[in-house]
């Protein structure tokens, strides 16, 4: 599976690889809380920031209140990565398209990643498909007016929380408008418990994702880690007994 | 505009776009075509083609934006990069319904693109900006 791959690097990205696979230039990253979406797109953010490109955009609804846990060591404490990431916290879905809209004006040089956390809470203030839609195609538009004013792509990472419930008939029809704009779309999965406690007290550096391509679909998981001097590993750890054969694939690259 | 459209369509416009260079009009077959693909939206986008009423609007940024002016005397805006227009139609047949591929207006854009008819008209960053997050007051 090439969805970390493709994930930590937008189409054309660290791999060296472009992703034409599930076209379109985004990715929705969706997952109960606490399945470490914030994580993981911070992951993607120094990935981007590494890698000697444009400055990284990460949108959300309220700033970070810390560092997601596994950061600790590595890239995280470069200041330089650290600089090349851009926050921006639009308290509104007003101002969030204001901002979107507005990003050609300001913009000094393009980004080559633009990240939105936590979209279900600016959908949560409106209704119908319209403003969703024209949320998801500002979001589009934009970074493809930043790909188009550089050689090289500026990719496109969107989290939303995935209900605990049965959806209502209005955010159904909420999530098939948003996949008409990002029709290539992950779940994230929480680590079970027991498997948590049986880890001794993360030692930081790393971080782990469970990724499938939807609730129903087998789960990968994923180990990213983070060596001193920022360079990025992502291996895939075992999966679950029941699962098929484990496979031991690593993918390293240096960002 | 770089959204993705089926092959047909495609085609299609391409198909367009090269008779219209040779012959300055658009053969009966491929209008026929277009019927077929579209339904009666193709005679009504055809007819903003005529009227000349998708405008290009490019700012010193880059970014691009269409704006067609509708059949009401409304403006609508239709997005470079992906499908999304602003008009009712859209909201409803394509977004809500999923019975229709485009609107009008995007069809319009699509259409005057291929047949080098579209109004060009350059405005500031400030005010793409503005037609980009406009949707609902009275000048589009």
């Amino acid at each position: 599976m090439e969805a970390l791959r493709k994930l930590l690097s937008p189409r054309s990205g660290v791999c060296g690889e472009s992703c034409e696979v599930g076209a379109g230039p985004g990715l929705l990253l969706r997952g109960k809380p606490g399945s470490g979406k914030t994580a993981l797109l911070f992951a993607a953010a120094l990935v981007a920031a590494g890698e000697g490109r444009g400055p990284v955009l990460f949108v959300a609804r309220r700033a970070v209140q810390r560092l997601p846990p596994g950061w600790k060591g590595g890239a995280a404490r470069d200041p330089l990565r650290l600089q090349k990431i851009h926050f921006l916290y639009p308290p509104s879905f007003r101002e969030l398209l204001q901002l979107l809209s507005g990003m050609h004006e300001t913009a000094a040089q393009p980004p080559s990643l633009l990240l939105l956390d936590g979209l279900d809470e600016y959908l949560a203030e409106t209704s119908g498909p319209q403003a969703c839609a024209h949320l998801a195609a500002l979001l589009v538009d934009t970074v493809a007016h930043f790909s188009g004013c550089s050689s090289s792509n500026c990719g496109l990472l969107v989290t939303m929380r995935s209900p605990d419930e049965v959806e209502t008939e209005e955010a159904a029809l909420q999530l098939t408008v948003l996949q008409r704009y990002l029709p290539t779309c992950l779940w994230l999965e929480p680590e079970p418990p027991d498997l948590a406690e049986a880890r001794p007290q993360d030692p930081g550096g790393y971080f782990r994702a469970r990724v499938s391509s939807g609730p129903d679909f087998p789960k990968q998981e994923w180990c990213l880690s983070f060596g001193h001097n920022g360079e990025m590993a992502i291996s895939q750890v075992t999966c679950q007994p029941s699962q098929h054969q484990p496979q031991k694939t690593e993918i390293s690259s240096s960002s | 505009m770089r959204a993705t459209l089926p092959v047909v369509v495609e085609e299609l416009l391409s198909e367009i776009a090269s008779t219209c260079r040779d012959l300055a009009k658009v053969p009966d077959e491929l209008l026929l075509a277009l019927k077929f693909l579209f339904g009666p939206s193709a005679v009504q986008a055809l007819d903003l083609v005529d009227r000349h009423s998708v405008t290009r609007i490019s700012s010193p940024s880059g970014r691009i934006v269409y704006q067609v002016l509708g059949s009401s005397g409304k403006v609508y805006t239709c997005f470079a990069s992906c499908h999304y227009c602003s008009c009712p139609a859209f909201t409803f047949s394509v977004l809500r319904k999923s019975d229709s591929l485009l609107c009008k207006h995007l069809l319009a854009t699509y259409l005057s693109l291929a047949m080098g008819v579209c109004q060009d008209l350059s405005v500031s960053n400030k005010q793409l900006a503005g037609i980009l997050l406009a949707q609902e007051d009275p000048e589009g």
